[in-house]
């Protein structure tokens, strides 16, 4: 961590951290190594809200803040960092413009931009502990390569929709050594569409504030040297059941060494493994969709989302969602054109290369981006969720 | 018996998942007792080969499996065994 011994506080900064003083284990050696502390943290999304807030609350000296995105009406459920009125806005500029309200003592470095292979290590080689709280797969082994290549700490936290993870991955050790990173639990990312983002299948609101909370507890562990980091450890938590678990791993043997920013799109897309029971689909876009309906054109439409989703949006298809889709095959018919959809594309594809290859059916398209594309580029009264 | 756990993520292709007990020896047996029970749920954790998939990890107690290729980890009676995967959300 940075020198700390010559940082000072002004009075407005001692009454404002004198819980963290009073405490004798924390004092104002934690104090100062919060300030002298430079913290990326990327993503301002779910997860990102109650970092930034505590880690700024608690007086980490500079903050670099990094996100591409506006802010969405369907992130106010959980980013408790935004308002009704930052609709349409940069997350970067609200979160800082917030942020400056709760600690005027803070520097504040925004990135309102995408973190990629040209641009990471740049970025990432001016603090000392990264905080990861994106929501892709691609940018998480991006963000792990970027930390591990400058031997910078990467304070993980990932979460979906009841379920929670948080670890320490890099932590530099007493011998001088690293501890495992990312790619020593999950050496390579999953078959794209097996493990779905929070966009695809929901997060409940309250989770990120959970995990998030947790992940700024390490961050000012690992800063100022407390307690005991999730160094090769990794914290599990169930919202439903309150069920946590600590479980431990080391160093992959058989890990590739890393040596380069690569290619994280084509590693996560492309190199995966593939998906069980999917291969060739024929698809159709929402515009043929619709020139199929406007023109009387046969089809039977198949909607395999769940029945609440139903209730929110849909395209009057016949319900059968996929879970109790092997039961229902009498209602699929192996001649004519069957369209079949979900909300995004993903779950329909599953279905469709399932039926294919198990029951030999040839007379199914998959409606590209589902339901959602639907919303976006036809009837955009719909709501999209 | 031991009891294996699952990750709620697999509850999405298996809703009617919840813990199982079992007398298997070695986690490449759970893996084969638990997909009598749901057909298909081998797919998710380990690939064509038989290996664990790179985005699953099985814990026994609180310690990573040691071998990922044939999963010949031995369980005993009484372990509680896990099962997760990667989550990519923030």
């Amino acid at each position: 961590m940075s020198e700390s011994k010559k940082i000072e506080f002004s009075k407005q900064e001692i009454e404002r951290y004198s819980r963290h003083l009073i405490i004798p284990e924390f004092n104002i050696e934690g104090q100062r190594k919060l300030k002298a502390a430079k913290v990326l943290v990327v993503g301002t999304g779910g997860l990102g809200a109650p970092l930034l807030q505590y880690l700024t609350a608690a007086g980490v000296g500079k903050i670099g803040v990094v996100d591409f995105d506006v802010v969405d009406e369907s992130n106010l459920q959980r980013q408790v960092l935004f308002q009704v009125e930052d609709i349409g806005k940069h997350k970067v500029d609200v979160a800082i413009e917030r942020l400056r309200g709760l600690n005027p003592h803070i520097e504040f470095v925004g990135y309102k931009q995408q973190l990629t292979s040209e641009n990471a290590l740049e970025i990432v080689k001016a603090y000392e502990v990264v905080a990861d709280g994106t929501d892709n797969f691609p940018t998480r082994y991006l963000v792990n390569d970027a930390c591990v290549l400058l031997g910078i700490a990467n304070v993980y936290a990932s979460i979906f929709r009841f379920e929670g993870q948080v670890a320490v991955f890099n932590l530099k050790q007493p011998d001088g050594s690293f501890g495992p990173n990312y790619r020593d639990i999950f050496p390579s990312p999953p078959p794209p569409g097996m493990v779905p983002s929070c966009a695809e299948g929901g997060v409940l609101g309250v989770l990120p504030g959970i995990i998030g909370s947790l992940q700024a507890n390490e961050v000012i562990k690992v800063i100022t040297g407390i307690g005991e980091p999730l160094s090769g450890k990794l914290h599990l938590v169930d919202a439903l059941t309150l069920d946590s678990r600590t479980v431990s791993y080391g160093k992959d043997p058989n890990r590739e060494e890393i040596t380069k920013l690569i290619d994280y799109d084509q590693f996560c897309g492309l190199n995966g493994e593939p998906m069980p029971h999917q291969s060739g689909l024929k698809s159709v876009t929402v515009e043929d969709l619709q020139a199929m309906r406007e023109n009387g054109n046969y089809h039977l439409l198949i909607d395999v989302r769940e029945p609440y989703e139903y209730e929110i949006a849909n395209l009057g298809g016949k319900l059968i969602p996929q879970q109790s889709i092997e039961d229902r095959l009498q209602d699929i018919p192996k001649v004519g054109n069957v369209v079949v959809h979900c909300r995004s594309g993903v779950r329909s594809a599953q279905t469709i290369s399932l039926l294919q290859e198990k029951y030999g059916y040839s007379n199914l398209y998959n409606l590209d981006g589902g339901i959602l594309a639907w919303a976006r580029r036809i009837d955009l009264t719909m709501p999209k969720y | 018996m031991a009891t294996v756990k699952f990750t709620a993520n697999l509850k999405r292709f298996y809703p009617h998942l919840a813990p199982q007990q079992t007398n298997a020896g070695t986690v490449a047996e759970i893996l084969d007792h638990i997909e009598i029970t749901f057909p298909g749920i081998k797919d998710y954790i380990v690939n064509e080969q038989g290996q664990l998939r790179k985005h699953v990890n099985i814990f026994i107690g609180n310690s990573l499996i040691s071998d990922k290729m044939e999963l010949s980890d031995p369980v005993k009676s009484g372990d509680e065994v896990y099962i997760m995967q990667a989550l990519s959300g923030g």
